[in-house]
C-alpha cells in the first residue's frame, strides 16, 4: 500500500464567525518545519482547516507586486475574513471569478495575525472557494451547530477543550446562545 | 463420532501392530475421560491410543503424526498425516520451494508447500495422496503444510468426488476458502501482473479478488499424460454473473481479506443473489476535487486501463493515441470529523452533474482549454455541498455506489434549536 494510505487528511472544523473571531490561541504540533500549526477554537478542538459557508458581501484586489484578494463572508453571528494570494492561484482565480452578493462555500486555513497595535486578528488563507445556494448555507448553519453543541457536551473532558478553558476561560452557555441564535435564523 | 467407534478405530490401530487390545478395557477408558473428565473425544481418543501404545510396547501407535486428520481440524503447530486431493498447483517463487497448491479432503482444504530439499515426489493435479508425517506452521495467519524430507507421500487410486463447502464471505478466513458469489464489481486493474480486479458479494457480504496473469502457467504441473489437465491461464469473470468459486486463496493484508482466485476453480451459475451490502455511508460536505477527476483518458490495451497522460503516454504501454475516455471523480468528503477520500465512476458523476460522458467529450473537444472544461464544470457543480455517500471502504477510499445531495430537514433544525436550550420557537 502507498504511504498516501498512512497520511491523514485533517478535517475542516465547522466554526460560525463569532467563535472564530475569539481564537487567539495557535500552536505548531512537532519540531519539525513542515509540522502543522494548529489553533485552538474557543469551544475546544484543535483545527487547521475550517469550512464555511456564507454570503461574500465584498471582494477587493490589493497589491501590485503580489496580488491577493481580500473579501468578507458573513454568517448568522458575524464575518469571516478571508484572502487568497498568489500562493494559492487556483482559489485565487476562483475567487476573482464571484462577484459578490453570492453564497460562497470556502475551506480554508485559519491564520492569526497580531497588528502593530497589539489587535488580534483572524483570518481564513482560502484553499477553495465556489458559489453555492441558500440551501447548502442552511445545511452549513445546521452542521455547524450540531458540532458546535458537540463540542460543548464535551467540554472539560478532552485535552483541547481543557487548553481552551485555560486560555480562553470559555462559557459553554454563552456558545449554546450563539448555536441558538443562529439557528433561529434559519427560515423554515 | 461414538465412543464404540472410536474404540474400534483405536483396537485396529493397536491390532495392526500386532496387539491384542481389549475393547472393553479401551471403551471404559474413553468413557472415563469424556464423561467424567470433560476431555473432547478426539483429545480422548489420542490419550487412549497413547497409553495403550506405551503399555503394549509399541512405536509408530497414534501419535498425531500418523493419525490420518481431517484437514479443517488441523492447527498450526501439528504433525500430521491427511489424505487429500491435489485441486490447486501454482508455480513455485522462490528456488527452495519445489511445489505449492492446495490439498483438499471433504472437511477443508489448506495449502501446502513442498520443499525441494524434500527430495519429493511431484503430485500432479486432480490426484488424490496420502501424505504422512507433514508438519503445519502457520504462513500469513493461515496454517500451511509443510512437506519436507521425513514426509512419506504416497499416491491413491481412489477419486472420491469432492464438494467444497461454501462459506458465506462474511466468515472467510485467511488461508482457503470456497464462496458463491456475484461479481458486483469490475475495476481498474493497478499492476501490469493483473488480469483483473473487483468486487465479489454473496449475501453476508462482500469481498475484493483479483486474478493474477499467469506467465509460468503449467510449469508445475505433472507429466504423467493421464492426469487431468490444469487450466493454463485463467479466464475473467463477467460483471453482475454468479459463480461458484472453489479453493480461492485468502488473504489479508492490514486486517483486510482480498480472495486470489488463482489456486480457484470457477464455474457460473444461474442463479442470481441479492448482495448484503456492509456498506459504509458517509455524509459531509465535498471539501476538494483532486486531480485526475473529470474527463480521463484511459490505455485501450486489453487489461491495462490505465489513465493516460495529456499526451496520451501510458507508463507501461507508451504513446496510445487510440485512448478511451472515461469520466471520474475523486474527491475529499468531510464531515468535520473526518476527512475521507471518495471515487466515483462515471454512471454516478454523469447522475450527479447532469454530463453524460458522450457531452462531456463534445464539450472538450470544441472548447479551448479542452478537458480542463470539463473538471472546472464538475468542480463548480459538487464542491462545497452537501452529499451522502455509501459504498465499500477499500484501500483508504470509499467507491462510491450511491451519492445524493443532502436537503434540509425542517425537524432537524427544531431538534438542534432545543438542544441549543432555547424554548421552541
Amino acid at each position: 500500500m502507498s504511504p498516501q494510505a498512512t497520511y491523514e487528511r485533517e478535517p475542516a472544523r465547522r466554526v460560525f464567525a463569532s467563535e472564530l473571531r475569539e481564537t487567539r490561541y495557535q500552536f505548531k504540533d512537532g519540531d519539525d518545519e513542515k509540522s502543522p500549526t494548529y489553533v485552538i477554537l474557543p469551544s475546544g478542538i484543535r483545527s487547521n482547516r475550517i469550512f464555511v459557508v456564507g454570503t461574500l458581501t465584498e471582494k477587493q484586489r490589493q497589491g501590485d507586486q503580489n496580488i491577493f484578494y481580500r473579501g468578507r463572508v458573513v454568517d448568522p453571528t458575524g464575518t469571516f475574513f478571508i484572502m487568497a494570494g498568489s500562493y494559492q492561484p487556483e482559489a485565487m482565480q476562483q475567487l476573482a471569478r464571484i462577484e459578490p452578493p453570492a453564497f460562497v462555500a470556502v475551506v480554508g486555513k485559519p491564520n492569526l495575525y497580531t497588528t502593530p497595535d497589539g489587535t488580534c486578528l483572524v483570518s481564513v488563507r482560502v484553499e477553495s472557494i465556489s458559489v453555492v445556494d441558500r440551501d447548502t448555507r442552511d445545511l452549513w448553519v445546521l452542521d455547524t451547530a450540531r458540532e458546535t453543541l458537540d463540542r460543548l457536551d464535551a467540554f472539560g473532558t478532552t485535552e483541547d477543550s481543557k487548553k481552551a478553558q485555560e486560555e480562553y476561560g470559555t462559557q459553554p452557555d454563552l456558545y449554546r446562545k450563539i448555536v441558538y441564535d443562529a439557528l433561529s435564523q434559519v427560515q423554515l | 463420532m461414538s465412543l464404540s467407534e472410536v474404540t474400534e478405530r483405536i483396537s485396529r490401530k493397536l491390532e495392526a501392530k500386532g496387539a491384542q487390545p481389549d475393547r472393553q478395557k479401551i471403551e471404559s477408558r474413553l468413557h472415563r475421560l469424556v464423561e467424567e473428565f470433560g476431555v473432547n473425544i478426539a483429545e480422548a481418543e489420542r490419550t487412549v491410543t497413547g497409553d495403550l501404545a506405551r503399555e503394549y510396547n509399541l512405536t509408530g501407535v497414534g501419535s498425531n503424526s500418523t493419525e490420518l486428520r481431517p484437514i479443517s481440524e488441523i492447527v498450526p503447530g501439528e504433525w500430521v498425516t491427511i489424505e487429500g486431493k491435489i485441486v490447486a498447483l501454482t508455480p513455485s517463487l522462490s528456488p527452495s520451494i519445489a511445489q505449492t497448491g492446495i490439498v483438499a479432503d471433504s472437511s477443508g482444504a489448506m495449502r501446502f508447500v513442498t520443499w525441494t530439499r524434500a527430495n519429493a515426489p511431484a503430485m500432479e493435479y486432480g490426484r488424490w495422496y496420502r501424505i504422512e508425517s507433514a508438519v503445519v506452521d502457520e504462513y500469513k495467519g493461515a496454517p500451511n503444510l509443510k512437506i519436507h524430507s521425513g514426509t512419506t507421500i504416497s499416491r491413491m487410486e481412489k477419486d472420491v468426488p469432492l464438494l467444497p463447502s461454501i462459506t458465506p464471505i462474511t466468515e472467510l478466513k485467511s488461508g482457503v476458502g470456497s464462496v458463491r458469489a456475484k461479481v458486483i464489481q469490475d475495476w481498474e486493474v493497478s499492476h501490469d501482473r493483473m488480469l483483473q480486479t473487483g468486487l465479489l458479494g454473496d449475501e453476508s457480504g462482500t469481498i475484493k479478488f483479483v486474478i493474477w496473469k499467469e506467465d509460468g502457467a503449467g510449469t508445475s504441473r505433472g507429466t504423467d499424460p493421464a492426469a487431468p489437465e490444469e487450466p493454463l491461464g485463467k479466464e475473467k469473470l463477467d460483471l453482475d454473473t454468479v459463480y461458484n468459486i472453489f479453493y480461492a486463496t485468502v488473504d489479508e493484508y492490514n486486517g483486510r481479506l482480498s480472495l486470489a482466485l488463482n489456486t480457484a476453480m470457477y464455474i457460473s451459475d444461474e442463479g442470481d443473489i441479492e448482495v448484503g451490502r456492509n456498506e459504509t455511508e458517509i455524509q459531509g460536505a465535498l471539501v476538494h476535487v483532486a486531480p485526475g477527476s473529470g474527463l480521463i483518458k484511459r490505455c485501450p490495451v486489453e487489461g491495462c486501463n490505465r489513465t493516460l497522460s495529456r499526451q496520451n503516454y501510458c507508463p507501461v504501454h507508451e504513446i496510445q493515441p487510440n485512448f478511451r475516455y472515461d469520466l471520474r471523480l475523486k474527491a475529499v468528503l468531510d464531515d468535520g470529523i473526518r476527512a475521507r477520500n471518495i471515487l466515483m465512476q462515471r454512471e454516478i458523476v454523469e447522475g450527479l452533474v447532469g454530463i453524460s460522458l458522450d457531452e462531456a467529450i463534445g464539450i472538450a473537444e470544441s472548447n479551448p482549454i479542452g478537458m480542463d472544461e470539463i473538471f472546472y464544470r464538475i468542480r463548480n457543480t459538487v464542491l462545497g455541498r452537501y452529499y451522502t455517500c455509501a459504498g465499500s471502504e477499500f484501500g483508504g477510499r470509499l467507491l462510491v455506489d450511491s451519492c445524493t445531495p443532502v436537503t434540509f430537514q425542517p425537524e432537524e433544525l427544531a431538534a438542534l434549536l432545543n438542544r441549543a436550550g432555547g424554548e421552541p420557537a
